[in-house]
């Protein structure tokens, strides 16, 4: 027998259900189609234009991603968030269909919340990141289809046993990485990447060791590398004044850095 | 025998007496509007009896536990799906009472061959200002209390839970006459704090008939301190986070009463 559709119903308490689940139950979130399971000629096209990275530093983990949206060739949208507050403590940056990644945020975004309140306690950080996880797994079957693949990067703050901020990346089949320096995904991360990797080892300081200002320099000096030569990444739009989103997770929350600082840095160390 | 309509009443009548004194022994819920929100708090022993249903949600309860948990399941699933499918602007206390919450425990009373649920609740939401705020409370039967909606006049801007009808009623007597709306959070724990003991000496063997003294409440009120925990939550106005719910510890209760 199906479960029966109301949570009023007598005989049915949601208390071990979690919220994805919860969400199929009432039609409210499509079941994607079983990845065909042996056919090896598949070939997904990876189409996550954009760059967003992520390092820790002396102050936490600063997130940035710059603000373009593509649909092929086409620029559509010059001032897209691509880095998303989770909760208190976590942010979700996202590399991949907007449509797609943005449900996604917003399903777990209410599955930490809706665990709070019918569990009453916090998830555990490796219980976000595992969330996250099978929301990416139950996604495959879109990514397999050609549509709906994302990539994104989860940083938190672990307040509980060991103080300290965690960053995760992830593959689109929902694999999770936890990092100790930096992450970079997108069509523009290679570059990036090259950056980070160059920076930690024989850069002035260490990632961890910066200060807030250079880390926001590395990142936006990053950012404008990676927009260079790819035609998916905004980087900074000089002109137009936009510049990338950037966000810091520390023991104390998120802070988003206000756009006149960042045209601070931007002036005194990129431009 | 149920089939004749003055059985059924009958049998309503029982089921209302078994539930009154199923409830009887829960320990009364205040909660008061202060300066910066609303505040719930009551003492216990054992259950936790605050919680958050959404972002300006919240409810108090008392009653039997499974019942209790279903109630408040329901509650949080059907905010949660409201608030993910449309927004959580359009999450509504007022909606997730009369739609929901009542209709089904009416049903659930007057089946007399299914099993009633043994609560009793109270919300409260919080609005953007003082004058959308809205107290709620059903009743094992369906029956809904409301301060606060489209059509009151004048508010009182607090609601409490008890045990038995006596308890509640004191309780509103003494904040009637007690309760500021704008008060501070130590004053508003003040209130909340007496207005429980009066709550509870209005229940059990002695329970007294009239509003005690203030003496009285004090002396009452510091000896329960004593041996019981307190439980106290509140709904805030003006924080820059979607969700307002934050619980207070016992310690920092006793530590902002007394200064």
């Amino acid at each position: 027998m199906d479960k029966p559709p109301l949570a009023l119903d007598p005989n049915f308490s949601g208390g071990t259900e979690d919220f994805p689940a919860l969400l199929r139950r009432k039609g409210f979130l499509q079941v994607a189609p079983e990845p065909v399971v042996g056919s090896g000629s598949h070939s997904f096209v990876q189409t996550e234009s954009t760059t967003i990275l992520a390092f820790k530093f002396g102050g936490g983990v600063l997130v940035a991603g710059d603000r373009r949206a593509t649909a092929g060739n086409t620029v559509v949208y010059d001032r897209a968030d691509k880095v998303l507050e989770i909760d208190r403590h976590s942010i979700m940056a996202i590399a991949g269909v907007p449509a797609t990644a943005w449900e996604m945020a917003r399903v777990l975004e209410h599955s930490f919340q809706y665990f709070r309140r019918t569990q009453l306690q916090e998830m555990s950080v490796d219980g976000k990141v595992r969330a996250l996880s099978k929301l990416l797994r139950d996604n495959f079957g879109f990514v397999m289809q050609g549509v709906g693949v994302v990539v994104p990067i989860f940083a938190t703050y672990d307040g509980n046993s060991k103080p300290e901020a965690r960053l995760y990346f992830y593959d689109a089949m929902g694999a999770q990485f936890e990092v100790t320096d930096y992450a970079a995904t997108g069509s523009g991360s290679p570059a990036v990447r090259g950056i980070l990797y160059y920076e930690n080892h024989w850069g002035l300081k260490k990632l961890q060791d910066l200060d807030e200002d250079e880390a926001v320099a590395i990142a936006l000096r990053a950012l404008d590398t990676a927009a260079e030569a790819d035609t998916s990444t905004g980087g900074v739009d000089r002109s137009g004044k936009i510049f990338p989103l950037i966000k810091i997770v520390s023991g104390e929350g998120i802070t988003t850095l206000p756009e006149e600082r960042i045209a601070q840095v931007f002036k005194h160390s990129v431009a | 025998m149920i089939e004749e309509p003055y059985r059924w009443v009958e049998a309503i009548a029982n089921r209302r007496e078994y539930i009154e004194t199923q409830l009887a022994q829960g320990s009364p819920i205040a909660a008061v509007g202060y300066r910066d929100g609303i505040l719930f708090v009551t003492l216990g022993r054992a259950r936790q009896k605050i919680f958050e249903i959404y972002d300006r949600i919240a409810m108090g309860a008392i009653g039997h536990p499974g019942d209790i948990e279903r109630l408040r399941l329901a509650a949080i699933e059907l905010a949660s799906t409201e608030g993910f499918t449309r927004s959580a602007a359009d999450v509504s206390l007022r909606r997730l009472a009369h739609y929901s919450l009542s209709p089904v425990m009416k049903t659930a009373f007057e089946q007399v061959y299914g099993p009633p649920y043994l609560a009793r609740l109270l919300f409260a939401e919080i609005g953007s200002s003082p004058k959308e705020d809205l107290f709620l409370r059903i009743d094992y039967d369906g029956a809904i209390a409301a301060d606060g909606g489209p059509a009151v006049q004048s508010r009182q801007r607090f609601a409490v839970l008890g045990g038995t009808r006596q308890s509640a009623d004191l309780m509103e007597a003494f904040l009637k006459n007690e309760h500021v709306t704008d008060a501070e959070l130590p004053d508003a724990l003040n209130q909340a704090l007496d207005a429980w003991s009066v709550g509870r000496m209005a229940m059990g063997e002695n329970a007294i008939k009239d509003l005690p003294e203030r003496a009285a409440i004090r002396k009452y009120r510091d000896e329960q301190l004593g041996t019981a925990g307190i439980e106290a939550a509140m709904l805030e106005r003006d924080t820059s986070s979607a969700i307002r719910y934050r619980t207070l510890a016992d310690a920092e209760v006793r530590q902002r009463v007394r200064d």
